[in-house]
């Protein structure tokens, strides 16, 4: 080979190296400066990763400190069927890691139309984390809170529930949401290729929400929740109520009513047993509301225990004939005898003396016709005429307890006032949040000592010598009052075959320590609130005083 | 001595790296022992439900319900 040959030949190589050299540096230059900023968030995105922290929801706890809702954690399972490469391999291993059937979830990851499907929503850790370790593409995993009420049925009402995204969506999950829920926290993560976490490069801290602590106790809710499932089935009634309160503080003890559900199945539940009817619905009182018109007759001096009155079976009121409810001549009655023996004439001879306008005024300082502010959502304000509405025959039946309708909460808060010496508690069911100070009581003064004495003595009469006799706890002094209304009916009048029977008192007589009103709606065989809802109290109430070593008077 | 600072500082970093690495696996090692904390106390919190020990007290023990309390009052006597 000549040398000229081999120059030729070495230059060309140059050429050559030069060349590649050239493209390799303008392919790096591309890379550096025009690709730069695209392929250096291509490359964030492949090793980082933002994951959401989400908060812990509170605890809800009872007056004693048992859990009645916690929260769990759990993880949920998602895809993208458009990278799932494998829908057969995937849907069977979900079948086996979450239990699901893989006929159900294939063709759900076989559909490339769908960029995210949920696999499924909550799954529990050990599972959701088997299937994790395969690392099947197109699944993705998330951390997630799940709401568990291990009580199961007691309390439910109360309580509420939370849906799947863990909010408050009824009752007092759905009234305390703010406060049980905190605030979601975020970690950057840098990974490595075969997605393990190298480094936390950023984070930002959330906030778990805080516990609450209730008023309610858990064994008398429970036992009044089976004494009115028992009540309700032995009167074969469409539902019934019962509200257990301290007079002195206003602390709801037990909120139940039956129909209930078990809190961790709501969504299978219908929906007519969800709600509070204890606090959203309201009922026409009957008997029960004749206190307001004679404590009102008390206080303002119209009457006292002893005034005596002449009265017939029946007395004409505008266009109603009002009757009382045994058949009997005339006969005079004390003011006393008037509410033991619950004379619908005796009532509204009182009422007519005091007047339209001064019954009105008694019944709002009772509480009625306005929320009592309890602490739990959808309260109703009850329905109480105003005075220009009413018609000739109005007087006739308000006072006792006609042509108004109230909530149980309200007649409980209003009993409870003649309980505490005069004194209206507003109820409440959250003692305190976290470690914070007990929630202020809302109180106010609506009768005098002497007066809430006198009404005291005259329902204690209802227990010992009424028709309430059957509400009597051995050793206890009970005073109380039984009612029985008809419902109203669709055409505008009232049904000769629905009542609510119901019966309302306290215990111990001398010095309360329980309110307890019972409601029992559409009773069948017995419509009385004396029969069907008197020995309900009783049981309660004896449990009760047992349980909270409430001394006999 | 270049060569042993490069090399140092690269052990560093792969230490780091190993302790990160750590942490994150005590993270979700934490994040687990949590979650079977609230698990088991969920399983407690159904298992001492009142109604639960009512119901295996009279079903499967066969007890009943406790009788009525008595109370005594006792009066101080004066000397």
């Amino acid at each position: 080979m000549s040398t000229r040959v081999a120059n030729r030949r070495i230059r060309l190589l140059v050429a050559i190296f030069a060349a590649v050299f050239a493209l390799a540096l303008l392919r790096a230059g591309w890379l550096q400066a025009v690709r730069a900023q695209a392929l250096g968030s291509l490359g964030t995105s492949q090793h980082r990763e933002t994951v959401a922290v989400p908060p812990h929801r509170g605890t809800i706890y009872d007056r004693l400190g048992v859990e009645l809702a916690i929260g769990s954690r759990a993880i949920t399972v998602y895809a993208n069927p458009r990278q799932v490469t494998d829908p057969r391999a995937a849907a069977l291993a979900v079948e086996r890691d979450l239990g699901l059937e893989a006929d159900e979830v294939y063709p759900v990851l076989a559909d490339r139309s769908n960029g995210f499907v949920y696999v499924q929503r909550q799954a529990g850790p050990e599972g959701a984390e088997a299937l994790q370790r395969r690392k099947i593409p197109g699944l993705g995993f998330y951390p997630e809170e799940r709401r568990i009420y291990p009580q199961r049925r007691v309390g439910a009402s109360v309580l509420g529930y939370a849906g799947v995204d863990n909010k408050g969506l009824a009752g007092l999950e759905l009234e305390l949401d703010k406060t049980l829920t905190g605030s979601r926290g975020e970690k950057t993560v840098v990974k490595d290729p075969f997605g393990r976490t190298l480094e936390v490069v950023d984070s930002k801290p959330g906030k778990d929400g805080k516990d609450v602590y209730l008023t309610i106790d858990h064994s008398i809710q429970g036992q009044v929740e089976r004494v009115l499932r028992e009540t309700r089935e032995r009167w074969a009634a469409k539902a019934a109520s019962a509200v257990v309160m301290d007079p002195q503080t206003g602390g709801i003890l037990a909120l139940a009513v039956e129909p209930g559900y078990d809190a961790n199945r709501f969504p299978r539940v219908a929906q007519d047993r969800l709600r509070n009817r204890a606090v959203t619905d309201t009922y026409e009182p009957g008997s029960t509301f004749k206190i307001v018109t004679i404590s009102g007759a008390l206080e303002t001096g119209l009457v006292t225990p002893s005034s005596r009155f002449t009265l017939p079976y029946s007395i004409q009121v505008a266009d109603r004939k009002i009757h009382d409810a045994e058949l009997r001549g005339t006969q005079t009655m004390t003011t006393d005898d008037i509410l033991s023996r619950s004379s619908n004439v005796g009532v509204v001879t009182i009422a007519e003396a005091l007047g339209r306008d001064r019954i009105t005024q008694w019944i709002r300082r009772f509480g009625f016709g306005r929320p009592t502010g309890v602490d739990f959502p959808g309260e109703s304000k009850g329905i109480v005429l105003r005075p220009e509405k009413w018609s000739g025959s109005t007087i006739g039946n308000v006072p006792i307890g006609q042509g108004i309708a109230v909530t149980p909460m309200q007649m409980v808060a209003a009993y409870g006032a003649i309980a505490n010496k005069g004194i209206w508690v507003q109820p409440h069911l959250v003692e305190r949040v976290g470690g914070g100070r007990e929630v202020r009581e809302v109180r106010r003064r609506i009768l005098s000592r002497k007066t809430s004495k006198q009404v005291r003595g005259m329902l204690r009469e209802v227990v010992e010598e009424g028709s309430g006799m059957e509400a009597q706890v051995p050793g206890y002094r009970i005073a109380g009052k039984t009612g029985t209304a008809a419902k109203p009916d669709a055409s505008g009048g009232y049904s000769t075959s629905a009542y609510v029977g119901s019966f309302v008192g306290f215990v111990p007589a001398k010095d309360p320590r329980l309110v307890i009103l019972v409601t029992v709606d559409e009773p069948r065989g017995a419509i009385w609130g004396g029969v069907v809802a008197a020995p309900a109290f009783a049981e309660i109430a004896k449990f009760a005083l047992q349980y909270l070593e409430i001394p006999p008077d | 001595m270049v060569a042993t600072l490069l090399a140092g500082i690269v052990a560093l970093n792969v230490a780091v790296l190993r302790l990160n690495m750590q942490v994150e696996q005590l993270d979700g090692q934490r994040d687990r022992l949590v979650s079977q904390r609230e698990d088991l106390q969920s399983q407690l919190s159904t298992a001492a439900a009142a109604g639960r020990i009512e119901q295996v007290a009279t079903g499967t023990l066969g007890l009943g319900a406790p009788e009525s309390t008595t109370y005594l009052e006792l009066r101080h006597r004066r000397r």
